[in-house]
Formats: structure tokens, C-alpha cells, sequence
């Protein structure tokens, strides 16, 4: 609750950071955007993270809220899986938009230079965990 | 031209069309209707009831149709494309390409045997394939023309030159396999195009699952489920399993707004169309649970919030602002599972049937008419139009109306229809009008003291009344009732041979009445009528009996009750008939002058218009210049300036010579009615110049006139809300436009900038949406934005409404880098001043903080409010006002500019808030409307109409109140009601209150109707 109570100073955030991501290659489509939740309503992250959301990010970017979202967790968060992208009625390029929040987050050295390094072997084991469990879970239903 | 009078030709047969033809049809221009398809009527036949009425759809456009089928003036052409289109206005020389239907139209009487006996199915058209119909068929049973035509794709005598069944059966011998196509020449001076629209594949939103799971269906094979006339009779059948559902959700937008599917722009009717479905399922299915997933709602027109809420509150349907990511099916039980999002969290949810709202679409023949035709397409692909010329093509004599220049519902469509006439009738040259001239016998007099002498024809209706109804028995009985001299059954009573049988019938015995015991006469009784008048017999000495639709068409399972149920009703015709009398239509001369009160855009339109057709306009504008509010509108959201347009509009009315200018006058009184009226009008002193040889008597003349079109405007709305008048930095939309027309240097130092939507508008006071503002909005922050690239806007509003093709200056705004925080009323944004600093807090449900702003302008969009004086003006006019105190159409889908009371026309913000496109289509409108008023040298008032029994009347005045006509008054000096016949419907509705009985309606006595009912008790058997 003491979130939503929170205030923001629309004066104080940085209304030239939307400009900033649209500069850099896969941020053109940004301001398209018409906030209609398509991209949060189909996300596999948002399914397991309430406090996840595509919408909700791209709404941060063009408030300028440029701290708040350096510095998210949310912007690691992203598997690339495009299903935003394919059903976005604007085609905004939301991967994309993360590459580039991701880029400049390693640019201005917020995180360790190896972090997408570290993500992908995350997910290799994540795979290799999903993929043995369903294996073993179809053979237990075939007895 | 071989023959002279004035002729268009109107390309497309939908609702469109046909009110653009039967507009100059009634004006005297001669019409060709080329429609494509088999019968007309368009889109708007298939859908089941339409928005915000409800009216069943069919039902009232039938009745257009059948008008249409019968003008003398109007030539609907079937089945047929524009081949070629030479020389230019007003003389196009087209070529017109009539494919063969394989039936002869002239034969065919639509009796639908061929059809029962045709062994092959096919997919029914009209039905959206959700059934089958056969390979020859009639489009649908009230299609116009009602012609078979057989479709050679899938006929087995086309293909095996063998079969011929249909030909075998057809007892008017209208099958012709050997009919070729044809080519018709027909030279117009001016042609409509109104080629309609069609829908968005849903195949192509393959997320949705359309075509891939069972129980999701489009908008329109659901406006056929719901129809009673569909592919389930009405009942709410899911496709699966054909079981009633429970759990609905409609998604919007699919194909609309969406860059994928290349169709960015708005389709216009699809929240209405899911809220009425949405209210119409419930009807069907009280426990229903209907979920509406859709972004904004666009309830933009009249009436349209209101029904949203009532969609809401009384039928409780949830509305989701949410877009759905995808569709799932649950394999258990073909469910859909809807992956949507709220308040930012994912969810799931399970329903028993999917409807999805496609979008519309240019229909794909476009492309190739539009070349031939030589005019310009716009960027999305619909024909090309500006705001000031909303109903003309690119090249000079063609004109357009409908949703083929972008996305409309039905009134959108029919005002445009009309402005469309206006325009097309203003080219046609010195040709002269095409009177509708119909030359008859001297009528044989028939006096109350002439024994009745009754003829009795009963039709077989090829099988349809026959096969159930003993026809021969029907005959039999009716030979021997009191009066009838003649009895006889015929195959089909409305053929050409059977007209000339009963002429024959009438002369050789002497027949002063005639019954015909068919089909219905909502469609056949003007035939029958037409077939007495040419006999030399008044043709309301006609009585119809309905032994089809009401008889056999019910009781096909009883056909021995049935017989009896026909002969009944074939004997109550018989006792009504003996005291039938003649009647007649009174004529009433019609003054050639209009009254255009309101010197406005819409006046001075619908004026200039009726000018450029001859006619002479008294224009009165209260203020001591014309413009209006249009002064006040500075450039269009495409990118218009107005003023030069403005300045030359006026300068066009000042200088026509037919029409004269009152500046600084207002309307006093108005008395009289269609064709006859007088006004006083008022000069509130001050010059005035351009009214010529005109007498002033105490500052007032008075004029005659045939017919007023209101054209009063409205007024912006003067907010007290969000500090406005208190701070100088809190300034109304039009302010702000003034101050960037005059580009005014202080914008320049503007860094953040807050628009207020929907302020004066969708509240406690003005219930409506103001339709403008959210466009107006958009407009300026663009403009504002191009004049100071670094001012930060942000738009908070409720519903973004840029309907239609507006949607894409949306787009371009978003762009632009403007930004639009969405509120509900439970959280309207709240401003403040705190030490001489503006503040604005409103929380942002997406990042679901609360945002404080200090902007340095508050820009508020004030809607639009009717005048004050609309009350006294439509008392005067005996015209009404709706709830919101706009001037109250007759029938907002179908007559958008008439009012109940006949010579009286609106448009323009008197109306209803609308842009300057929509203004001069809805004033060139009310233009061709007071047209088929003008040309004609006398009208007619209706024959069935009330009659007053003097002796009887008390003049206690209740029927004056109810009539919705206005046609009643009370003679204060005798103290009885007076009728004017011109203004009378026949409705009935005084009469069925009257106390004393003192009203009586012609055709409809009390002896008349007591007599058909007391025929019951002669005997039983």
C-alpha cells in the first residue's frame, strides 16, 4: 500500500529518457504504444510475477522515469520470447526496448559486465530441469 | 440524352444508396440503382436489431426497399457492375454489365418454389454460410427485387447438362438457362458512389482461434444467430454443441486499430454493436454473463453513453478495458480461454462463447471501380474526401456517401446519403425535374345507396398458401356471403395475366369492391390499389385478406383448421368491404421559399444548397454576422485552415441572389404547416444590409414559406470546474486554439502543458459525449507541439474517441510525443493552486502511482451544450426536444434530419455535437430532404387519415396532446378539434383515446371494423 501512496513528481523525472531509448537501434516503435496491456496479458513472466509488466515498464520509459528503471530487477526479467511482439497491435518491440534498457544499465555500470553471460546459463538449467521433469512426469502417467 | 429530364446513377444498393435515390427520386430526378449483388439493401439486412433503439433491422428498412422497388422514378439494377464511365458532368456516358441471374425478372413473381424443389444445397450468403440455402434461391424472404437467381458455379444442369427441375416447376415460366449477360448504356448527369464496405477476415488473428476452435463466431454470423429469421430462429446456440451459453465474451478491435493487420484505424460501430448484442443476448438468455473486452469505448453518438450504461446497469454487462493477448480452447468442452490483463495482473478466464467484433472494411472491388471511375483514394484505401467537402469525390460530378469513404454507422450513412443527393442534384444542369405523372380513368362513382357488388380473388401463391390452405374450398365459401357477385382462385394474384383478369371482372359484372385474399399488404396493396384505379374504381374500395403470413405460413401442420382459419378471414374482409367507401387524398399547394434559421455553418450550407437548386432562402442569423461557431474553429485535425473556406462560404450566401440575409433577427412565431407556413421575423435593431425591396414594420416582416430547416447551432460549455475563470493559466481548448492561430509568442515559453478531457460532458448534467473534444484535443496539442518542439503535453481523459479514420492523428500524437493518461470518474484528476503555482494530481492505474504535474497551461476540453433558446423554438416549430435538449429527430437511424411533423428538417449543432465533415453532410442533408418537399407543385396528404365528428367532440383537447404529428387543434371558438389533413398519419392513436368517440379514422371506422368483426357471429360452421 505505501507504494501506491507514493507521489511522483512529474517535473522531477527525466522527460528526455524515452527520446534517449528511441535513439538507440529497436527503440523507433516505442512511442506507438497505446497502453492496451496486450503485451502483460500474454506474458509467461507476468503469469508468475504480479510485479511485472511489459505495459507498466513501457508507461515508466515515457514517463522519463529513468532511475526506477535502470536500477528495476524487471528489466533482467525479459525471456525473449516475443510473444508481446506478436500480438502487439502497434508492433512495439518490447525484447528489443529490454536490449536497450540492458545496454545502457551495462554501459553506465549498474550491473557486472557478465550479467547476460550469468542469465544464459540460468536458463540452460532451467531448460534442462523443465525438460527432465516432463519426461519424468509422462512416463509416470504411462504405468 | 434521348429523353430530358435530370437522371444520377447511384453505384451500391445498401441503405446508402437507396436513400440517396429515393431522395432524388422524390425530388424529380430519374435514379439507376446499380447494385452488384442480387437484391438490395446491404449490410443492413442482415443485422438483427440496430443501436441505441433496438429496432428490429429488417423491419425498418423494408419498408425503404419495397418504396424503392415501386418509385416511378427510381431503376434498380441488379446483379450488375459499372463497366465503363466516359465524359464528364453532366453528361457521363456509363456502361453498365449485367450478369444473367438465369431467371427472367419481369416472370418471376418470388413465389420460392424453385427453391423447395432444387435438389442442390449450397452455403446461404446471407446467413454468412451458417446454413445452406439452394443453388437457385431468393437472396432472403424480403429481398428487393424478391427474384430468384441461380447460381451456375453449383447448378447440376450447368455442370451435367442435366437437371432442369426448377425450370420443370416454375409455373410463370421465369427460368432461362440460356440468358446471357448484357450491356446497358445510360447516360447521367451526376453519379453517387456508395459501394459500402465489408469485414475483416477474422482468419488473419489467428490468436483468436476463428476457424480453428468451434465456439468462436464474428459479429456478423452472430447478428444472424440472434436473428429470428437465421440459422437458428433466434435462439443463442453456441456452434459446438448446440447448447445454450452462458458465459459470453465479446473482444473488440479485431482488425481495427491494429498495425498487424494493417488496419490502423477505427471501425467506428463495433462498441455500440457489442452492447447492443450484449442487451439483445440477455433478452434471449436471462442468466447470460457477457464480458465486453475492448480498449476505449466509443459511445460518440447520440444516445450512446446512455445505452452503454443501460447495457451495464440493467443487463449487467462487464466491459473490460483490456485487449485480449490470445485464445486458448479447453479440450475438455471447446471453452476459450481468454488471456487478458487487469489493474497489471495476467489473468485467465474461461467462457462458453466467443464473439469476435471484426472491423470494416473498403470492400476489394473498390480499387478497380475507383479507376474506372477516375477518382482519388485516400492513404488507408477508402475514397477520398476533405472536411469541407465531405461528400465529393476527387473529380467533379461524382460524389460519395456511406462507409466506402470510411467507417460510419447507419445515420452517419444516411445523412450522407442525402447530403450526397443535394450535391448531385445541384449539378444536373437546366434538364428539366421528371414529375411523377400517373395518368388514370374517370373513377366509376359509387354512392351509399349503390348495393355492394363484391368480387373475391384468392391466391394460391404457388404452393405457399395452397399447400395448406384449400384454395378451391376458400372460393367456394366466399361465393355464397351476402353481396359477392364473383369469387375465383388465381395461381398468383399479383402476376401481370391476374391484374388483367380482375380489370376484366371489374367491367364485365360491375364489381364496386374487391377483395383479395393473399399475401401482405405492407407489400402488395399498392399493386391491387393500382390495378382498381386503372379499372376506373377508387382504389380504397379494396380489402385485403392475409392468408399467407397469417394463415398457411403458421398453421402448416392443421391444414383443415387452417381452411377454416382462411375462410374466416376471407369473410371478416367480406362484411368490411360492404360499407368500404371511396376516399381520396386532399392536395395542398406547397410555397417554393425556405426559412433557414441559424446562420452557421449547417445554415448557411443547407441555404447555399436549396439556392444552387432554384429555390429561394430566407436565411436568419441572431448574431449581427454569419459564421457562427465555425468563427471560433480555426483549423481541422487534418490539417484545414478554415477561414478562407468560411470567408468564401460567406461571401458565396451574402451574394446569391436567391437567398436573402437577416443579420441580427430572430424567429418570433412561425404558424402554418408543410408547404404553408408564415413567420414573423424580428430585427433586434442595428442596419441591415442585403435584404433589398424587404418592409420592416416595427422592426418586423413577415415571410411565406413551404418548409424551416433548424440550423440554430449550440454553444461551447463555460466550465466552473478545475479553477477555470479563477486562474488565467486554466484556459478552454478553444482559447488555446485562438492563441495558436494567432501563434502567440507566450507559447513558445510553454515546458508543460495538461489537457483536461470530458469537462461539461458524460457527467451528472450533460450525460452525452460532446464527440469533438477528444479530436480537438489532439488537433491543438499537435499544433502545439509543432510550434514548441519541447513543451511536454499530457492528455488525461477518459475514453480516447477519436472514432474512425481519426484514430490515425492518435497515432500521430502519441508520436509526437504527447501522452494520455487514462481516469476513471471515481479518480478525477484534482488541480490546485499552491502559492501561485498551478498543480495537477491524478493517479496513473498502469504504474498505479499518484503523478503531481506543474504545468504551466491547464487546457480544458469543455464539450458542447444546447442553446438556451431551443425550448421556445420547438414550441414554436411543434418539433421536439430530447432529453438532453437537443432537437429530437424522427428516427435517429433512418430519418436523421426530418422531425414527426412533415416541412421540418435539422442539422448541425442543433442536433447534436458534431466536426465540421459531419456538419455539412447532416445541412446538405436537410437540403435534399426540404428538396423533395419543393419540387413538387402540391402534396398529398394521406386518404386514411382521422375525421372529426363534430357533434360528438367536447374539445377537452387530449387527442391535440397525443398526436405525435401535431395535426390537431382546438377551435377555441366552438370548442371542437380541427384537423389538418396535411399533417395527419392516420395512426389512429386519437381515435383509440377519444371519449366521445368523436374521431373516427378513415378505412378504419368503427362501423367499418365492428362490421368485419360481427361477420363472426352469423354462423359457426
Amino acid at each position: 500500500m505505501s507504494k501506491e501512496q507514493q507521489t511522483i513528481n512529474v517535473s522531477e523525472l527525466d522527460t528526455k529518457f524515452a527520446d534517449e531509448v528511441i535513439s538507440y537501434p529497436g527503440g523507433e516503435h516505442l512511442r506507438k504504444c497505446f497502453a492496451c496491456g496486450t503485451c502483460t496479458a500474454g506474458c509467461p513472466v507476468s503469469e508468475i510475477d504480479d510485479d511485472y509488466s511489459p505495459r507498466r515498464l513501457i508507461r515508466q520509459i515515457l514517463f522519463g522515469m529513468r532511475e526506477e528503471v535502470l536500477t528495476s530487477p524487471t528489466i533482467w526479467y525479459c525471456l525473449v520470447c516475443y510473444r508481446c511482439l506478436a500480438h502487439c497491435p502497434q508492433n512495439v518491440n518490447f525484447p528489443d526496448l529490454m536490449r536497450v534498457l540492458r545496454y545502457i544499465a551495462i554501459r553506465e555500470k549498474r550491473v557486472a559486465p557478465d550479467i547476460m553471460d550469468r542469465i544464459s546459463e540460468i536458463d540452460k538449467r532451467i531448460q534442462i530441469l523443465r525438460h527432465d521433469l516432463i519426461k519424468f512426469d509422462v512416463a509416470k502417467q504411462k504405468h | 440524352m434521348s429523353d430530358f429530364h435530370k437522371k444520377v446513377m447511384v453505384i451500391g444498393g445498401g441503405i446508402a444508396g437507396v436513400q440517396a435515390a429515393l431522395d432524388m427520386a422524390d425530388s424529380g430526378i430519374e435514379v439507376f440503382l446499380v447494385e452488384r449483388g442480387p437484391s438490395i439493401g446491404g449490410r443492413m439486412a442482415q443485422l438483427d436489431k440496430t443501436f441505441p433503439t433496438n429496432d428490429c433491422s429488417l423491419c425498418i428498412l423494408s419498408p425503404k426497399l419495397v418504396e424503392a422497388a415501386e418509385h416511378p422514378n427510381i431503376n434498380i439494377i441488379t446483379n450488375a457492375e459499372v463497366e465503363s464511365v466516359d465524359g464528364s458532368v453532366p453528361h457521363f456516358v456509363t456502361k453498365i454489365r449485367k450478369k444473367p441471374r438465369y431467371v427472367d425478372e419481369k416472370k418471376c413473381t418470388g413465389c420460392g418454389i424453385c427453391m423447395t424443389k432444387c435438389p442442390t444445397k449450397i452455403p446461404d450468403a446471407f446467413n454468412v454460410g451458417l446454413c445452406d440455402t439452394k443453388c437457385i434461391h431468393i437472396p432472403f424472404p424480403q429481398a428487393v427485387p424478391a427474384v430468384a437467381i441461380i447460381d451456375k458455379a453449383h447448378c447440376i444442369y450447368f455442370k451435367r447438362g442435366k437437371c432442369r427441375v426448377c425450370e420443370r416447376f416454375c409455373e410463370p415460366q421465369a427460368i432461362d438457362f440460356e440468358q446471357k449477360e448484357e450491356f446497358i448504356d445510360i447516360e447521367v448527369g451526376s453519379i453517387i458512389v456508395a459501394a459500402g464496405l465489408t469485414e475483416f477476415n477474422a482468419v488473419s488473428k489467428d490468436e483468436y482461434g476463428y476457424k480453428i476452435f468451434p465456439n468462436v463466431v464474428t459479429s456478423m454470423e452472430f447478428e444472424r444467430i440472434l436473428s429470428a429469421s437465421g440459422p437458428t430462429q433466434g435462439h443463442v446456440l453456441r456452434p459446438s454443441d448446440k447448447k445454450e451459453p452462458r458465459k459470453i465474451a465479446f473482444i473488440q478491435c479485431v482488425g481495427s486499430r491494429d498495425a498487424q493487420t494493417g488496419n490502423e484505424y477505427c471501425s467506428a460501430i463495433c462498441c455500440m454493436q457489442a452492447a447492443k448484442d450484449a442487451i439483445i443476448i440477455t433478452e434471449h438468455l436471462r442468466d447470460a454473463e457477457i464480458s465486453v473486452f475492448g480498449m476505449d469505448i466509443r459511445a460518440y453518438g447520440k444516445n450512446f453513453d446512455k445505452f452503454i450504461e443501460r447495457a451495464e446497469v440493467e443487463h449487467g454487462t462487464r466491459f473490460v478495458r483490456a485487449r485480449v493477448s490470445s485464445v486458448d480452447v479447453n479440450p475438455v468442452n471447446d471453452n476459450l480461454i481468454l488471456r487478458y490483463e487487469t489493474d497489471d495482473h495476467a489473468r485467465k478466464e474461461e467462457f462458453e462463447l466467443l464473439i469476435l467484433s471484426v472491423g470494416l472494411k473498403f470492400p476489394p472491388h473498390l480499387r478497380n471501380l475507383a479507376s474506372l471511375l477516375k477518382i482519388r483514394l485516400d492513404d488507408l484505401g477508402f475514397v477520398h474526401t476533405t472536411p469541407f467537402t465531405p461528400v465529393a469525390t476527387s473529380r467533379p460530378g461524382i460524389f460519395v456517401c456511406g462507409s466506402i469513404s470510411g467507417p460510419k454507422d447507419i445515420p452517419e450513412s444516411v445523412i450522407e446519403a442525402s447530403g450526397a443527393a443535394s450535391s448531385a442534384g445541384a449539378v444536373l444542369g437546366d434538364f428539366p425535374r421528371k414529375a411523377v405523372v400517373v395518368e388514370h380513368p374517370p373513377e366509376v362513382p359509387v354512392d351509399d345507396g349503390d348495393r355492394p357488388r363484391i368480387g373475391v380473388f384468392v391466391c394460391h401463391c404457388g404452393i405457399n398458401i395452397a399447400a395448406t390452405v384449400d384454395v378451391a374450398e376458400v372460393v367456394k365459401y366466399a361465393s355464397a356471403q351476402p353481396y359477392v357477385v364473383f369469387s375465383q382462385e388465381l395461381m398468383f394474384a399479383c402476376s401481370q395475366d391476374s391484374q388483367k383478369l380482375i380489370s376484366d371482372k371489374i367491367h364485365e359484372l360491375g364489381i364496386n369492391r374487391v377483395i383479395v385474399a393473399a399475401c401482405t399488404p405492407r407489400t402488395h396493396e399498392p399493386l391491387f390499389q393500382s390495378t382498381l384505379r386503372n379499372s376506373g374504381i377508387n382504389p380504397y374500395l379494396f380489402e385485403f385478406a392475409n392468408i399467407r403470413e397469417q394463415c398457411s405460413w403458421v398453421h402448416q401442420k392443421e391444414p383443415a383448421r387452417a381452411t377454416e382459419k382462411a375462410r374466416e378471414l376471407v369473410k371478416m374482409s367480406i362484411g368490411k368491404a360492404a360499407y368500404l367507401e371511396p376516399l381520396s387524398k386532399s392536395k395542398l399547394n406547397v410555397n417554393k421559399n425556405v426559412l433557414v434559421i441559424g446562420g452557421g455553418l449547417a445554415g448557411m450550407t443547407a441555404a447555399l444548397d436549396i439556392a444552387e437548386q432554384d429555390y429561394h432562402v430566407d436565411l436568419v442569423e441572431k448574431a449581427d454576422r454569419l459564421g457562427g461557431n465555425l468563427r471560433h474553429v480555426k483549423y481541422t485535425l487534418d490539417g484545414f485552415e478554415t477561414r478562407a473556406f468560411l470567408e468564401h462560404l460567406v461571401d458565396q450566401v451574402e451574394k446569391h441572389k436567391l437567398i436573402r440575409v437577416h443579420k441580427n433577427a430572430e424567429v418570433e412565431s412561425i404558424n402554418g404547416f408543410i408547404g404553408n407556413y408564415r413567420t414573423t421575423v424580428k430585427y433586434n435593431g442595428g442596419m441591415n444590409i442585403g435584404i433589398g425591396d424587404l418592409v420592416l414594420q416595427d422592426d418586423r416582416f413577415a415571410v411565406d414559406h413551404g418548409v424551416v430547416i433548424v440550423a440554430s447551432g449550440a454553444v461551447e460549455y463555460r466550465p466552473d470546474e478545475y479553477l477555470y475563470g479563477k486562474n488565467d493559466k486554466v484556459i478552454t481548448q478553444r482559447e488555446l486554439e485562438e492563441r495558436i492561430a494567432a501563434a502567440q509568442p507566450s507559447l513558445q515559453n510553454l515546458r508543460s502543458v495538461v489537457m483536461i478531457q470530458c469537462v461539461g460532458s458524460r457527467n451528472g448534467t450533460n450525460q452525452y459525449c460532446s464527440r469533438v473534444c477528444c479530436s480537438t484535443a489532439i488537433k491543438n496539442a499537435l499544433r502545439l507541439k509543432r510550434l514548441n518542439p519541447t513543451v511536454d503535453i499530457y492528455i488525461l481523459y477518459r475514453d480516447v474517441r477519436t472514432y474512425g479514420l481519426k484514430e490515425m492523428y492518435y497515432k500521430k500524437a502519441r508520436e509526437a510525443g504527447i501522452i494520455f493518461i487514462q481516469y476513471d470518474t471515481s479518480a478525477e484528476p484534482v488541480v490546485e493552486n499552491i502559492n501561485s503555482n498551478l498543480q495537477v494530481h491524478i493517479r496513473e492505474k498502469i504504474i498505479n502511482k499518484k503523478l503531481k504535474f506543474s504545468p504551466d497551461l491547464i487546457v480544458l476540453s469543455s464539450g458542447i451544450v444546447p442553446n438556451e433558446n431551443n425550448k421556445a423554438l420547438s414550441q414554436a416549430l411543434k418539433v421536439p426536444l430530447g432529453t438532453d435538449g437537443f432537437f429530437l429527430e424522427a428516427h435517429v437511424k433512418l430519418r436523421p434530419v426530418d422531425f414527426a411533423t412533415d416541412g421540418v428538417f435539422v442539422c448541425g449543432l442543433a442536433h447534436y455535437p458534431k466536426d465540421i465533415s459531419e456538419t455539412i453532410a447532416q445541412a446538405k442533408a436537410s437540403a435534399s430532404r426540404a428538396i423533395t418537399v419543393l419540387s413538387k407543385d402540391e402534396i398529398e396528404s394521406e386518404a386514411k387519415i382521422a375525421y372529426i365528428h363534430e357533434n360528438r367532440c367536447n374539445g377537452c383537447g387530449l387527442c391535440v396532446d397525443i398526436c405525435a404529428y401535431k395535426a390537431l387543434e382546438i377551435d377555441q371558438e366552438r370548442m371542437v378539434a380541427t384537423l389538418n389533413a396535411a399533417l395527419c398519419k392516420g395512426c389512429g392513436t386519437c381515435a383509440a383515446s377519444c371519449r366521445s368517440c368523436a374521431i373516427d379514422i378513415r378505412g378504419f371506422k368503427d362501423e367499418q371494423v365492428l362490421a368485419a368483426l360481427d361477420v363472426l357471429r352469423w354462423d359457426n360452421k
